[in-house]
């Protein structure tokens, strides 16, 4: 089962805008609101065998997918398409983050970004070699994590005074005891196999006010891909994204020591909840001396990431000014302050 | 008549202007101890003579076989003060070494400076330059000793007083070190991070209303104390011997900064 979007009024596709938030038609321009759309298929269990293969209703051609894709265009027509089997069920989004960011200014951002970069070579800064923009639903858990944490510490406490011709050094030890209920809020780890880890992370942080109830029609124009692993597959990867903040938090409980040995942690950490969510990305393929270079853009924020190439001749003429700029600087610094005054 | 004064006036402001300074035949080198030769004197004696023009400060060395039964610091004082009042500059600007030799294993050098020389060789400045003369004048090198002492001398005059002469970040090596490794490390730094950087903290994702110290207790256990001697103001110089610290005032009542050490 396919779901296209036509419009009430002239029979046009109906694609998702960003800048209005609202599902909308290229030709007559009509706008509907999305919050009221039912969602009832969303409950949905789909056969095992049914979706094997979509068809565009519009011209009947076999819409080209792979095993994970949930939302794309025809091929043949450019019609919007969601695949109604791959966000139900099991694989109902609960919450999406809608797209801000529309094609044109992801395109535009994405070249300003190229013209910042300080030591990417000039005929890349040009950016005049984009090969596609695509805005991509990518999914993703966002983890509420419930920490308990018991820590045994030995602090001490340094003390300096002076007593006749001696120098004193007093050391108080203390044994440090803390219980602590550490939790965190809606952690994002993206759950598709085809997407970078370490190039996801960068993109956040998103501002979780925007987000919505899922509906389909917020796909209606973009690429959307199920995810791969669930919940529970990813929990050893939020854990791990969690324990910095995780050792900071029980850090700064533990103030006024001069050091801090740790004797024992028990940590135990829970998930109180995991809501499956779609995150808008601009992916950015660029050819750039034979080889496709990908970047991917925070579709809510604009940030951009992704590995630019970099020029050596800049790097030397970087380094080249820094360290001469900075050497001349300090001979000047010591001509005033040596030389500066005769007498 | 009138065009005569003319000329008469002319004739002796170019007189004026042309004339050299001449310099008195002052004598700056007084080697007592008999340690240099005519030689080597009469090039210490044009250097002190060059110092002077340039930096109006006598550089003077005396040595000597006989303290009068005074210590070095009072023996020096005392002949800064002869020469002084012989000398009587408008401003009294001196730096002064002495040096005395009783026998060869009894030699001791003291320099002190006055007036501009006392800023700028003051006595922190003093104990380097007998860090850098004391080793050649216990090899007997007496002539390479003084010329150091000048040159020495004349290198601080020129650095502003309160900085550390022999500060490393003054040394050209070290600073071209310091250039090439911050220029290297920002380098390093923006092509680490042209790719973008993650800009959450440890605090994105925490929920403070919901994170909390349950108990705590913070338990003194024992204590310990340990000492170490005060180090001591005066403990300069390492193995050169003993080092005197410190200026001081003359008979004639001119302060002066210097230090003095055996050798
Ligand atoms: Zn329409
Ligand atoms: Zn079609």
């Amino acid at each position: 089962m396919v779901i296209q979007y036509k419009c009430p009024n002239c029979g046009s596709d109906m694609t998702f805008d960003a800048e209005s938030g609202s599902l909308s038609c290229d030709n007559c321009g009509r706008q509907d609101n999305i919050e009221n759309f039912s969602e009832d298929f969303i409950e949905t269990v789909f056969e095992e065998n049914e979706a094997k293969e979509y068809h565009c209703e519009n011209c009947g051609a076999v819409i080209v997918t792979d095993g994970d894709t949930a939302a794309t265009n025809c091929s043949f027509c450019g019609a919007a398409v969601v695949l109604a089997d791959r966000v139900a069920g099991i694989l109902a989004p609960s919450l999406v983050l809608p797209f801000t960011i529309t094609k044109q200014q992801a395109e535009q951002a994405f070249r300003k970004w190229c013209k910042r970069g300080l030591l990417t070579p000039k005929d890349f800064k040009m950016a005049d070699r984009i090969k596609e923009i695509t805005g991509m639903y990518v999914p993703f858990w966002l983890y509420d994590l419930k920490n308990e944490a018991k820590i045994h510490a030995i602090g001490t406490r340094v003390r300096n005074y002076t007593r006749g011709d001696y120098i004193y050094t007093e050391t108080k030890y203390y044994d440090v005891y803390r219980d602590l209920r550490i939790d965190f809020s809606r952690v994002p780890v993206d759950a598709s196999e085809k997407m970078d880890d370490s190039l996801m992370d960068k993109l956040e942080p998103y501002q979780y006010n925007d987000l919505k109830d899922f509906k389909t029609p917020y796909l209606a124009g973009y690429i959307a891909e199920k995810y791969n692993y669930d919940a529970d597959d990813l929990l050893p990867r939020v854990k791990d994204k969690m324990s910095k903040p995780l050792d900071d938090y029980i850090r700064s409980t533990i103030s006024g020591y001069h050091s801090v040995n740790y004797k024992d942690k028990k940590i135990r950490t829970s998930k109180s909840k995991s809501l499956y969510t779609f995150l808008p990305v601009w992916m950015v393929y660029y050819d750039y001396e034979q080889a496709e270079h990908i970047f991917a853009m925070n579709g809510q924020t604009g940030k951009v990431v992704g590995k630019p190439p970099l020029s050596k001749a800049k790097i030397a003429g970087w380094f080249a000014s820094i360290a001469g700029g900075s050497f001349i600087l300090m001979k000047i610094i010591s001509f005033i302050v040596t030389g500066g005054i005769n007498f | 008549m009138n065009r005569l004064l003319k000329r008469a006036i002319i004739f002796i402001g170019f007189f004026f202007l042309l004339t050299p300074t001449v310099f008195a035949d002052v004598k700056r080198i007084y080697d007592e101890a008999d340690l240099l030769g005519a030689e080597q004197i009469q090039h210490l004696e044009e250097q002190a003579a060059s110092y002077f023009s340039e930096w109006s400060t006598d550089f003077i060395i005396v040595t000597t076989n006989d303290t009068e039964g005074k210590s070095l610091m009072s023996y020096t004082q005392d002949v800064s003060d002869d020469l002084a009042e012989e000398l009587n500059r408008a401003e009294d600007n001196m730096v002064i070494l002495t040096i005395y030799i009783e026998s060869s294993e009894d030699r001791e050098a003291y320099i002190a400076a006055f007036g501009k020389g006392k800023e700028y060789v003051d006595n922190a400045r003093v104990q380097l330059i007998l860090d850098h003369i004391i080793p050649p004048l216990s090899d007997d090198d007496y002539f390479g000793a003084f010329e150091l002492f000048f040159e020495k001398s004349a290198e601080y005059l020129n650095i502003r007083p309160g900085v550390n002469p022999e500060s490393l970040l003054l040394n050209t090596y070290v600073q071209l070190a310091v250039a090439i490794g911050l220029g290297g490390i920002i380098v390093f730094f923006m092509a680490y991070s042209s790719g973008g950087r993650s800009t959450v903290t440890s605090g994105t994702y925490l929920n403070r209303n919901n994170s909390q110290i349950v108990r705590k207790h913070d338990r003194y256990l024992r204590k310990t104390v340990t000492r170490k001697r005060k180090p001591s103001n005066n403990n300069r110089g390492g193995g050169s011997g003993f080092s005197g610290g410190g200026g001081g005032v003359t008979r004639a009542g001119r302060s002066h900064s210097g230090g003095g050490r055996k050798f």
